[in-house]
């Protein structure tokens, strides 16, 4: 038996079956695990019995449901199959088991059952959201990075997804069932790449999560600012100042920050961040702007990492509340409606604290009185204030201006004008009336407004039948219009307008049909202030003067045609100064300032319902110009480039033989000798016998004017006892080169002296005279040598000419003088007839002797 | 008359032809500039890190050497100002930048065991949680992190040159010392590692214009 199932089923069916010989069924595989929505195939083998078939056996799942027949594959007659999907996450059972009734197997059921445990699991996928945080602990940061991630798919009980998170291969956090874990990295490894990923694995595979590539820092939570102060400047009521600390030193991180303010009680944050600015300084200043005087605002600051913008942000700092000071401009307009009230707006920049009410009429002011505000109210809240009941009596007309106060000083004022017409009082703002003086120009259309309303004029057209006349107002995005007959000329808007708005009246000619724009006129139903100043948009520093762009104060944050700006600088703890503006200028160049100075600028519009303090704030450098700059670089630049040519032009290259060449004749010079200043050497007294060559040209080499050292040395071997000028060549030279050392064993009596007497035109001058001519001349005395000659410490070859005689004077004898530097002693000579007189021979002219030998 | 309209064609398709490579070729040109232009961008941008780190380092290095001056009792200025020898040279060496960044490998290197032996001596002479072995072992634990990224930044910015091995061999690490003769020699390790990180500091700002112009543009992981 055992034979014939060793034949009909595979050898590793033998030893589970020589192992259980006991049971007659075994079940396979016995997977550690199955995947979960997978199908799952498990075979049955019948061993050991020929009592049952395939047929007797049947599957079922935790000896509760049996696997439908239509599952089950027929292998053999001792092998059934079943193809189960597995669902469900719990793990269970399924068994192979017999349903024959015979007594053998009812005896043995123990022996007719065999199951496969089903552990079942979900294959791990790779996470999502994977972040990591390492976080400011004291002055560091700390070297423990928590990471944290979405895990995605599901866990069963039996089979979890383990989880290890990896830090550029080099660190591991320990596995974690968990969403999160945290990697110990010793000390944080600032300014290093970092490469985190998170491994997750179970007994179906492992995968990895996405890769994150970035900067340690970009990991670095720091603590939130600290220090967090908010400075009121009395200057600007609409700024706070606000200062901070780092909360890390800047050699570990450099932070980008960002604030978060609000109105006191209200809970709706306004952010700004602070921009990095031009310079890799980090700051720790910023003005917040526009903000409404007399308010109290609560700050918050947090920040991050500055470089690549990225990483988490700290937590936001405690609050800080500070109050706004007081505009010295307060806001409120006039309404008459039933009584003479005064509104205040929305904002009044402060705290009333009285008002001035002053009544005129044609001949002058009436009376004045002060009433004191309502302090019970507040402020911030737009209310209508009444101030006095005033008896008109009779008068025909009253003006009603009204002023407040507050601790910073007096507003301007504000008027109503009161006209009494046909028994009633037409009241009109001060405002709208000069704006209706303004119009009064237009040709064809009047808008003005009267009583809260606003009112259209216009001409009928002169050659037209008229239908009728449409009259349209049109603010941004809203449009309205009504219909006039054709006898109207004036008539009031009866839609609803609002204060502050510009609107845009427009009026329509109906003429069979036809329509036809008449004209149209831009007004304001009432004008205030402007709620915003204007922004400084760009900025140009100079050297003393800065140019100024802004832009125009939007449409709608205008409340009113603007009459002028208003520009204020100031340096720093100075008063500021103001210039005006006018109304179509948006650009304006701030001059007479001071170099390498900050200074604040700002700006603010009027209208003729007054201005609002001010716009953006710009702090500007004013610098040294570029252009100069420029200018001077490109100077100094073509001066380096073209220094031959300039030194040529203006610094000749003249030799000075009494620096160089009487030394280097008689090297016995004491090296201070050398180069006397006094340039005229004279009394050296030379005879007429010696022979000269002179090989003069405009070429230095030729010319050898320049009386280099270096050629000097080169030719000091050859040029004898007389040195060399450097006129003279070694074979053009009398007593050469093998003369020297003959003559240093012996006490001359004769000593050979050069001298040149004149040269060719230096380069760059012109030659003075073309028939003068260069000589070099070369003589021989037992005159004893000039004191000055008689140095110490020579080389050999000058030990010998030390021991020549120094020349003397005799008659006959001319004595030259050296001064290079006299344009009127240096003769000219050109090359032809240096030649000419090089190939003459010797030619001994010697200049007049004009001093005496020189000290002995 | 044919030929002559087929060399037309010919000429039309050669003109159009040379104007197609013209294009090709600057597009190919300028999309290699791009290429190089990222390259030298992150030639930079780890070079920049390198000098931020060795800031840093020398930063730490400095309040180390305070926390250490504070920590060895009595006349503690007297100990740095002790010469001792078999200290590496914090001067850098070459002229070529490869030269250069290879010395400051080298160098690196050179202090490492140095400054491991002057924690395990001030481990001994310390108390277990003093703050001097934090830092010292935070300065240790930079120190070879530095030397990973120099090792890094110049096999990537000089591919084809091997780095060169520490001269001489490995460093010679002193003889046993007595307690004196270890605040000694642990001051004068780590104020020459300052010196070191300095002129590493100076010779860095010069490598940029000079180094990272022809970088290859593999990405590398400095760990």
């Amino acid at each position: 038996m055992q034979s014939k199932c060793s034949v009909c089923f595979p050898d590793r069916f033998n030893v589970v079956v020589e192992g259980l010989l006991l049971t007659h069924l075994v079940t396979s595989p016995h997977v550690p695990v199955v995947e979960i929505g997978t199908n799952f195939t498990a075979t049955c083998v019948i061993v050991n019995t020929v009592e049952v078939t395939a047929d007797s056996l049947y599957w079922n799942l935790s000896e509760s449901s049996v696997v439908p027949e239509k599952n089950y594959i027929k292998i053999n007659e001792s092998a059934l199959a079943v193809t189960i999907l597995i669902s469900g996450e719990e793990s269970e059972w399924l068994f192979c088991s017999c349903k024959k009734n015979s007594p053998y197997v009812s005896l043995n059921k123990s022996k007719f059952i065999h199951g496969i445990y089903l552990k079942k699991a979900y294959p791990p996928r790779r996470v999502e959201n994977l972040s990591c945080v390492a976080e400011q602990v004291g002055k560091l940061v700390s070297g423990v990075l928590n990471c944290k991630w979405d895990a995605v798919g599901g866990q069963t009980e039996d089979v979890k997804t383990n989880y290890t998170v990896m830090v550029s291969g080099t660190y591991r956090s320990k596995t974690t069932f968990l969403n999160k874990t945290m990697v110990d990295l010793g000390f944080f490894p600032h300014f290093m790449h970092f490469d985190v990923w998170v491994v997750a694995d179970n007994l179906l595979g492992t995968v990895e999560s996405e890769h994150l590539k970035q900067d340690a820092n970009e990991f670095v939570k720091t603590d939130p600012p600290s220090k967090v102060t908010a400075f009121p400047e009395e200057l600007f009521p609409n700024c706070l100042l606000i200062k901070w600390e780092h909360p890390i030193e800047d050699v570990r991180i450099k932070l980008t920050y960002q604030i978060r303010y609000c109105e006191s009680g209200s809970h709706t944050w306004s952010y700004v961040s602070i921009p990095l600015g031009d310079t890799d300084k980090v700051i720790t200043s910023f003005r917040l702007q526009n903000l409404q005087p007399n308010s109290a605002y609560v700050i918050q600051m947090r920040c991050r990492n500055r470089e690549g913008n990225s990483g988490p942000w700290s937590n936001w700092s405690a609050n800080e509340t500070k109050t706004t000071p007081e505009d010295r401009k307060l806001l409120f307009h006039p309404v008459c409606v039933y009584d003479f009230d005064f509104q205040d707006p929305k904002h009044a920049n402060g705290r009333i604290t009285s008002f001035g009410l002053i009544l005129y009429n044609k001949n002058g002011p009436l009376e004045q009185e002060i009433i004191p505000a309502d302090q019970s109210q507040n402020s911030s809240e737009s209310r209508v204030t009444l101030l006095k009941n005033i008896s008109l009596a009779d008068k025909q007309f009253v003006r009603v201006c009204v002023n407040a106060n507050n601790s910073k000083g007096t507003s301007p004022e504000a008027c109503l004008i009161l006209v009494r017409s046909s028994g009633i009082y037409l009241c009109v703002a001060n405002s709208v009336c000069v704006s209706l003086s303004e119009q009064t120009t237009v040709e064809k259309l009047k808008v003005w407004t009267q009583e809260g309303q606003m009112f259209v004029e216009w001409k009928r057209p002169n050659n037209t039948a008229v239908s009728e006349y449409v009259v349209e107002w049109a603010r941004h995005g809203k449009t309205d219009w009504q219909r006039e007959n054709k006898t109207t000329t004036r008539t009031a808007i009866k839609g609803s307008l609002e204060k502050f708005v510009r609107y845009n009246v427009s009026v329509y000619v109906i003429q069979s049909g036809r329509v036809w724009k008449l004209v149209h006129k831009e007004a304001y139903l009432e004008q205030g202030a402007p709620e915003q100043g204007p922004t400084i948009n760009k900025s140009y520093p100079a050297y003393d003067n800065a140019h100024l762009v802004w832009d125009e104060i939007p449409l709608d944050k205008r409340r009113g045609f603007i009459t002028n700006y208003n520009i204020s600088y100031r340096k720093e703890n100075e008063a500021p100064k103001s210039i005006r503006v006018a109304a179509n200028n948006t650009s304006y160049t701030l001059t007479e300032l001071l170099g390498n100075t900050k200074y604040e600028v700002w700006i603010s519009a009027s209208t003729v319902a007054g201005s609002k303090t001010p716009g953006t704030i710009e702090g500007i450098v004013v610098g040294v110009s570029l252009g100069f700059l420029f200018f001077v670089l490109m100077a100094l630049l073509l001066c380096f480039l073209k220094k031959d040519v300039l030194k040529e032009n203006f610094w000749p290259q003249i030799p000075n033989p009494g620096e160089s060449t009487i030394g280097n004749w008689s090297p016995d010079y004491p090296p201070k000798e050398e180069t006397p200043k006094e340039n005229c050497v004279s009394g050296v007294s030379v005879l007429d016998v010696g022979v000269c060559e002179v090989k003069l040209g405009f070429e230095e080499d030729k010319t050898s004017l320049s009386l280099k050292k270096g050629k000097y040395l080169s030719e000091e071997h050859s040029s004898g006892i007389g040195g060399s000028s450097c006129m003279s060549s070694p074979r053009q030279s009398v007593s050469d080169s093998d003369e020297g050392p003959d003559l240093a064993d012996s006490t001359a009596s004769t000593v050979q002296y050069s001298s040149v007497v004149a040269s060719s035109g230096y380069k760059g001058q012109t030659p003075s005279s073309h028939s003068q001519h260069s000589i070099f001349s070369r003589s021989e005395s037992t005159q004893p040598l000039l004191d000055s000659e008689e140095h110490p410490d020579v080389s050999l070859q000058e030990g010998c000419r030390q021991v020549q005689p120094p020349p003397r004077p005799l008659l006959g004898v001319e004595q030259h003088d050296f001064c290079p530097l006299r344009e009127d002693t240096e003769l000219t000579t050109e090359p032809d007839s240096l030649s000419a007189d090089t190939e003459s021979g010797a030619v001994s002219s010697y200049m007049p002797q004009l001093g005496g030998y020189r000290p002995q | 008359m044919n030929g002559h309209v087929k060399n037309m064609h010919f000429q039309q398709l050669v003109e159009t032809a040379a104007t197609l490579l013209c294009f090709l070729l600057l597009v190919v040109v300028d999309s290699t500039k791009t290429v190089a232009a990222a390259r030298n961008q992150e030639c930079s941008n780890d070079l920049h890190r390198t000098m931020k780190l060795t800031r840093l380092v020398h930063k730490d290095t400095g309040d180390l050497i305070k926390q250490y001056k504070t920590s060895q009792g009595e006349m503690p200025e007297l100990l740095c100002k002790a010469s001792v020898s078999g200290i590496p040279d914090p001067n850098i060496s070459g002229l070529e930048p490869s030269e250069k960044i290879a010395s400051m490998y080298a160098q690196l290197q050179a202090f490492s065991p140095h400054l491991t032996r002057v924690y395990e001596q001030q481990t001994d002479l310390q108390p277990p949680k003093s703050p001097l072995l934090n830092l010292l072992n935070m300065v240790i634990n930079q120190t070879g992190m530095l030397t990973r990224r120099i090792n890094n930044f110049y096999h990537k910015v000089f591919p084809n040159l091997p780095l060169p091995e520490l001269a001489g061999g490995s460093t010679t690490l002193p003889p046993p010392q007595n307690v004196f003769q270890q605040k000694v020699y642990g001051c004068v390790v780590l104020t020459t590692y300052k010196k070191l990180l300095t002129n590493m500091s100076k010779n860095m700002r010069t490598l940029r214009s000079k180094v990272c112009r022809k970088a290859p543009a593999s990405e590398f992981n400095l760990f």
